[in-house]
C-alpha cells in the first residue's frame, strides 16, 4: 500500500514537471541565460562586430561618471516620486467614488467604462495623440486652459514642463480604476455599517476602513507602476526622443539608445544590471511586504 | 626546331593578347541604351563587367524619395536585363537599419545585403570606421567609375584610413533662408542680405516682434532651428574643425567653437530659450505647413537646399530669398558642410561588383534629374551641374548652390570612428547651454573632448 | 440634524459625486474625441491656430487616402500574424504550465513558482540585449521569429492566471477522472480546460492586446517595411521628414476600432482579467 502510494507520488512528480517543460525552456533560454550573458556582456566592450573584450567593471565606472545616465536617473526617480503617487490618488479616489454604495450602478457602470476606455488605444496612437494634445498653440490642454485664462507653458518643449506632460498621461490609469473596484468589492458591507453606527462620514469611512483594508492592493499596484517606469520606453522615445536638454531621457530610453544607436552592447548591458537590481529589490519588498507568492495550500 | 619555337611563342603571344583584350572587355564594356519606364523613355549607360545574378538593396528613403528610389530601381533592372543583372529592393527606414542596429545586425548574422543607401552620413561614416562596409578602391576600378572628379570636400565621408568606402550619391547645401516681406517691413534691404554675423543679429533684433507680457509674435532667426539643430553643420561653417584625421585627435575647444558656442548661449539668454521653443513648438517640422518660417513666426531660418521643396509644397504663397550662410570674420565665408546620402556596400557580400554598377547607374544625370529638380539637391561632380535642367533654366538659387559647393573649403565636419555618438553627445551638450546659460562653457566642451577621445582612443 | 437637511446633504453630495466623476470622464475622452474629429479633418484644418473642435466638413478623404497611400493591410496581415500566435501560443503553453502548478504535487514546486512570478515583474529590457544578440547569431532579426516563437514558452502573467483558475476546480473532479483511467493529460484536455472557458478568454484577450501594442519588439526585431506591424508602422510615419498628420490620426483611429469592438463584446472577460491581475497570489 505505502509502495503504491509513493509509485503514485514519483508519476504525478513526473507529470508536474511534464506539464511545466514548456515553461522551464523558456525560462532558461529567454530569461536566465540572457541574464546570465547580461551580466558578462557588461564586463566586456563589445560593438557586435567585434567580438567582446573584457574590461572589469570599467563599464560600470564610466556609468557612474556619465552625466546623461545620472540625468536619466533622476528624471526616472522624478516620475517614481511624483508620477505614481499622482495616479495613485486619481485612480484610488476616482474607484473609491465609482463603489459608492449610494449611487446609481448603472451610471457608475458606465463611467467605469468611459475611464476605461482610454487604455485600449494602442501605446503607439496615444503617443502621437498625446504629441497633439501637449502643443503650446494648438494643443487641448492650452485650449482648456485658454477657456479659464490661463496661458499654458510649452509643455513637451521645454524642459521644465516636458515630465509633467508625461505625468498627464495618467488618463490610460483605466487599468489600475479596475484592480481597485475589484479589491474595493471585496470588502465586506457589515465594516461599513459598523462604522456609519460609529458616525462615520464617507470620508472618514474612506481612510479607516477603505484604505487600510485595500492596503495590499495599493502596495501590489505601486510596485508594478514603479516598474513600469522604469521600462518606460515608446513614450518619450515617440514623443520627445529625450529631449529637451534630455529632460525626458528615462532609463529605458538611454539603455536603447546606448545599445541600438551607439552599439555599445556592454555599456548598455551594465545599465540592465542596474536595473536589473533595482527590479530585484522592488520585487523582494513586494514578497516581504504582503506576503506575494505564497499560495493558499 | 627554331621555327617551330618561335611560332608557338608567336602564337601565345596573339592568344594572350586575344585573351587579354577579352577580360579588359569583360572588365568594363560600357554602352549606352534606351530604354522605357513608367512610359518615359531614358537613355542611360550601361556596363557590362560579364557577370550575372541578383542582389539586395536597402533604401533608407521614405515618402516621395521612396517612390524615386523605386523608379531608379526599375530603371536599373529595365536597362540590366539583358545583361542578366538584377536588383531587389528593401525599403528599410530609420537610415536603412543604421540608426537602429539592423544593418549591424544583419551583418553580424551574415543576412546582410549587398548594398545600402543611407540618409544619415554621420552614422554611415561610424558604421565604416567599425569595419562594416567593403572598401571599394577595386571595385571602382573594375566598373570604371571615376571619383577623383568629386568635390574635395566629399573625400571626408568617402575615404577611412585612405580606403573609400562610402560614394556620395548627391549633395546638399545649408543655406540662409529669408522672408524679404518681413526685411522690408522692418526696413532691412531684401536686396543686401546680411553677410556676417554681426549683420545677421541686426537683421534678427530688427525682426523680432514681442509682445506686452513677453512672449513673441516674431523672431529673427534661432541659431538651433532646423541645419542649426544639426550637430556640426553650422560650426563648420563658422569655421570650427572638430576632428583632425590626420592626427586623429578631437578639438572642441577651439576659439572658433567657444566663439560659436557663445553665439548660441547669448540668443538663449537674450531672448528666453523657453519661451522661444513654445513660441515655435510645431507638430510637423520641416515638412509641414506648421514650420515657423511657413507660419512666418521666424522671418530667417538655417536650411538646406530642400527646403525649397517644402515651401513650395507647403506654403508657396510665402515669399523667400536664400544667401550664403553668415559668418563671423574668423568663418568660412560662402560655404556649407556637405550633406549628402551615401552608398556603401556591406562587408561580406560576393556580389560587391554588381552593387556597384547600381552605384555607377544612379551617378547619372538623367537618373538623379529628378532628384535634383524636386529637391534642388546638387550633384557630386561640378560639371555635372550644365547637365541639370536647373541650371538649363537659369534657377538662381541652383547657381548660387553651385557656387557655395566649389568652394573648396567645403567639407564633412567630425567624420571619425565615434561620430554617431559624438554628435549626439554635443548636441546634448548644446542644449544645456541653451537652457542653462550660466554653463560654463569652454569647461563643458573639455569634459566632453576628453570623454569621446577617450572613447575612441579605446576603440583603436 | 433634522431629516430634510440631511437628505439634502446627501443630495448634494451624490450630485457633487456624479458632477466630479462625469468631468473626470470627459476630460479622460477629450484626447479620444479630438482623435476621431481629427481624422475627418484636411490637413491644413488641423493645423489651425486655435483649433476647432469639430472639423468643418466630415470628409472620409483621409481613410481613402489611408487605405491608398499606405500598405494597411500587408501591416495589419502582419500584425495579426503576430497576435494569433501570439494568443495561440500563450494559451497552449501557460494552461499545461499553470496545470502542472496547480492540480499535480511535486517536490520544490512552490518555490519554482516563485521564480514565474518573479518573471511575471522582471522588466522586458533586462534581457533584450543579449535576446537580441541571440537572434543575431541565429539570423532571427528580422523575421516574425523572435516575436511569435518565445510566446510558445510561457509567460508569467498568463501562468498566474490560468493556476489562479485551476487551483479553484476542485480535486475530486480530477480524483474521479483517474479512477476511471484517464491520463493526466486526458484531464487537462477533456476536464480542465472546457471548464476552463472564462480564464482563456481572459487570457486570449490580454495576448491580444498586448501584442497589438507592441511596440519595443517590433522595433527592435523588425528590419524592412513589407515586415512591419501597425504600431510600428504608425511610428515610422511620424518621420520628421513628412509627418503626414491627417493620415496618422485616421490610422489611429483605425487601429483603436478593433480593439474597442473586442472591449464591447467581450467586456466582462476584459475586465475580469485585469481585476485578477491585481489580486494577491
Amino acid at each position: 500500500m505505502e509502495k503504491k502510494k509513493s509509485k503514485l507520488r514519483i508519476r504525478e512528480a513526473r507529470n508536474g514537471l511534464l506539464f511545466i517543460t514548456p515553461w522551464i525552456f523558456g525560462f532558461l533560454v529567454f530569461t536566465l541565460y540572457p541574464i546570465v550573458a547580461s551580466l558578462y556582456y557588461s564586463l566586456c566592450n563589445y560593438s557586435v562586430i567585434k567580438a567582446p573584450v573584457f574590461i572589469g567593471l570599467q563599464n560600470y565606472k564610466a556609468l557612474f561618471q556619465d552625466k546623461v545616465f545620472l540625468k536619466t536617473i533622476s528624471n526616472t526617480l522624478y516620475m517614481m516620486c511624483l508620477g505614481v503617487p499622482i495616479t495613485t490618488i486619481i485612480a484610488v479616489g476616482v474607484s473609491v467614488m465609482l463603489n459608492h454604495k449610494k449611487l446609481n450602478q448603472t451610471y457608475t457602470g458606465i463611467i467605469r467604462v468611459l475611464f476605461f476606455l482610454p487604455t485600449l488605444i494602442p501605446t503607439v496612437v496615444a503617443c502621437l495623440l498625446w504629441i497633439w494634445v501637449m502643443q503650446p498653440d494648438s494643443g487641448i490642454v492650452n485650449q482648456l486652459l485658454g477657456y479659464i485664462g490661463i496661458k499654458g507653458p510649452g509643455w513637451l518643449s521645454s524642459p521644465t514642463w516636458s515630465k509633467p506632460s508625461f505625468i498627464l498621461m495618467i488618463w490610460t490609469c483605466g487599468n489600475a480604476i479596475i484592480i481597485y473596484l475589484a479589491g474595493l468589492q471585496d470588502i465586506s458591507e457589515t465594516l461599513y455599517e459598523a462604522a456609519e453606527l460609529d458616525g462615520a462620514g464617507f470620508i472618514k469611512k474612506t481612510f479607516y476602513v477603505t484604505i487600510p483594508l485595500m492596503k495590499s492592493t495599493i502596495l501590489y499596484n505601486v510596485v508594478t507602476l514603479i516598474i513600469g517606469v522604469l521600462q518606460w520606453f515608446a513614450e518619450p522615445y515617440i514623443i520627445t526622443s529625450g529631449g529637451p536638454d534630455n529632460s525626458t531621457m528615462f532609463y529605458s530610453l538611454y539603455l536603447y539608445n546606448n545599445a541600438f544607436s551607439y552599439f555599445k552592447m556592454g555599456y548598455a548591458s551594465a545599465q540592465a544590471w542596474i536595473m536589473l537590481i533595482f527590479a530585484l529589490l522592488i520585487i523582494l519588498l513586494l514578497f516581504k511586504g504582503f506576503k506575494f507568492g505564497q499560495t493558499d495550500e | 626546331m627554331k621555327k617551330r619555337a618561335m611560332m608557338l611563342l608567336a602564337l601565345a603571344a596573339a592568344m594572350g593578347m586575344t585573351f587579354g583584350t577579352a577580360a579588359f572587355a569583360e572588365e568594363a564594356k560600357t554602352e549606352t541604351k534606351t530604354i522605357t519606364v513608367d512610359g518615359e523613355e531614358l537613355t542611360v549607360e550601361v556596363t557590362d563587367i560579364g557577370k550575372q545574378g541578383t542582389f539586395t538593396y536597402w533604401s533608407a528613403f521614405t515618402g516621395d524619395s521612396q517612390t524615386w528610389d523605386q523608379w531608379r530601381v526599375d530603371a536599373f533592372n529595365e536597362a540590366y536585363k539583358d545583361l542578366g543583372v538584377q536588383v531587389e529592393v528593401q525599403f528599410v527606414p530609420d537610415g536603412a537599419g543604421v540608426s537602429n542596429g539592423k544593418l549591424l545586425s544583419a551583418i553580424a548574422g551574415g543576412t546582410a545585403p549587398d548594398l545600402v543607401i543611407i540618409d544619415d552620413r554621420v552614422s554611415a561614416y561610424q558604421y565604416a570606421a567599425e569595419g562594416c562596409f567593403t572598401p571599394l578602391d577595386d571595385t571602382l576600378k573594375d566598373i570604371g567609375l571615376n571619383v577623383d572628379d568629386f568635390f574635395a570636400g566629399m573625400k571626408d565621408v568617402m575615404y577611412y584610413d585612405d580606403t573609400c568606402y562610402l560614394i556620395p550619391q548627391d549633395s546638399n547645401v545649408i543655406m540662409l533662408f529669408y522672408n524679404p516681406d518681413i526685411a522690408k517691413e522692418c526696413g532691412l534691404d531684401p536686396e543686401n542680405p546680411p553677410k556676417t554675423l554681426d549683420e545677421l543679429n541686426a537683421w534678427s533684433e530688427a525682426m523680432t516682434v514681442q509682445a506686452d507680457d513677453g512672449s513673441y509674435t516674431r523672431m529673427g532667426i534661432i541659431p538651433w532651428l532646423d541645419s542649426g539643430e544639426d550637430a556640426f553643420t553650422i560650426p563648420y561653417v563658422f569655421g570650427v574643425d572638430p576632428y583632425d584625421a590626420e592626427t586623429g585627435k578631437l578639438n572642441l575647444t577651439s576659439d572658433e567653437m567657444v566663439g560659436y558656442m557663445d553665439w548660441v548661449s547669448d540668443y538663449a539668454e537674450k531672448y528666453d530659450a523657453e519661451r522661444i521653443n513654445t513660441f515655435t513648438s510645431g507638430m510637423g517640422g520641416m515638412f509641414s505647413p506648421d514650420h515657423p518660417f511657413m507660419t512666418g513666426k521666424v522671418g530667417m531660418t538655417l536650411t538646406g537646399n530642400w527646403f525649397t521643396n517644402a515651401l513650395k509644397i507647403y506654403a508657396p504663397d510665402v515669399n523667400y530669398k536664400v544667401c550664403a550662410v553668415p559668418v563671423p570674420d574668423y568663418g568660412r565665408a560662402n560655404c556649407t558642410a556637405y550633406g549628402c546620402n551615401v552608398f556603401g556596400i556591406p562587408a561580406g557580400t560576393d556580389n560587391a561588383d554588381l552593387a556597384a554598377l547600381f552605384i555607377k547607374f544612379c551617378m547619372q544625370g538623367v537618373i538623379n534629374e529628378d532628384n535634383f529638380a524636386t529637391w534642388r539637391s546638387i550633384p557630386v561632380i561640378d560639371s555635372e551641374f550644365d547637365n541639370v535642367s536647373l541650371t538649363k533654366n537659369g534657377d538662381e538659387i541652383y547657381a548660387l548652390e553651385r557656387e557655395i559647393a566649389n568652394n573648396p573649403e567645403c567639407g564633412i565636419p567630425a567624420l571619425c570612428s565615434v561620430s554617431s555618438e559624438l554628435s549626439q553627445e554635443f548636441q546634448s551638450l548644446r542644449e544645456q547651454v541653451i537652457y542653462n546659460t550660466d554653463t560654463d562653457i569652454p569647461a563643458a566642451l573639455q569634459t566632453l573632448q576628453d570623454k569621446m577621445q577617450a572613447t575612441m582612443d579605446a576603440k583603436q | 440634524m433634522n431629516s430634510k437637511t440631511y437628505k439634502l446633504k446627501i443630495w448634494l453630495n451624490k450630485a457633487f459625486m456624479y458632477v466630479l466623476l462625469a468631468a473626470f470622464a470627459m476630460i479622460f475622452l477629450l484626447p479620444l474625441f479630438f482623435l476621431l474629429m481629427g481624422s475627418f479633418k484636411a490637413e491644413s484644418e488641423l493645423f489651425r491656430v486655435p483649433f476647432h473642435w469639430l472639423p468643418d466638413h466630415f470628409n472620409l478623404d483621409n481613410y481613402k487616402r489611408l487605405f491608398e497611400q499606405i500598405p494597411f493591410f500587408r501591416y495589419f496581415k502582419n500584425t495579426m500574424v503576430i497576435v494569433i500566435c501570439n494568443i495561440v501560443g500563450s494559451v497552449i503553453s501557460c494552461s499545461l504550465t499553470a496545470y502542472g502548478f496547480a492540480r499535480l504535487r511535486w517536490p520544490g514546486r512552490d518555490k519554482v513558482f516563485i521564480l514565474v512570478l518573479v518573471t511575471m515583474v522582471l522588466p522586458y529590457q533586462v534581457t533584450l540585449i543579449p535576446l537580441y544578440l541571440m537572434y543575431t547569431k541565429m539570423k532571427w532579426v528580422g523575421t516574425f521569429l523572435p516575436l511569435t516563437v518565445p510566446c510558445f514558452f510561457g509567460n508569467g502573467f498568463f501562468i498566474f492566471l490560468f493556476r489562479q483558475f485551476f487551483v479553484g476546480i476542485p480535486k475530486e473532479m480530477s480524483e474521479a477522472a483517474r479512477i476511471d483511467g484517464c491520463n493526466e493529460f486526458g484531464i487537462y484536455l477533456k476536464l480542465v480546460m472546457p471548464i476552463s472557458k472564462p480564464v482563456i478568454a481572459s487570457v486570449c484577450i490580454l495576448a491580444f492586446t498586448r501584442s497589438w501594442n507592441d511596440f519595443l519588439g517590433p522595433l527592435v526585431f523588425l528590419g524592412d517595411d513589407r515586415l512591419y506591424t501597425l504600431s510600428l508602422a504608425a511610428s515610422m510615419l511620424k518621420s520628421p521628414m513628412n509627418p503626414n498628420w491627417a493620415m496618422l490620426l485616421t490610422l489611429g483611429v483605425v487601429m483603436v476600432i478593433p480593439v474597442f469592438i473586442l472591449f464591447f463584446v467581450m467586456q466582462k472577460y476584459f475586465i475580469q482579467g485585469i481585476s485578477m491581475s491585481g489580486i494577491k497570489g
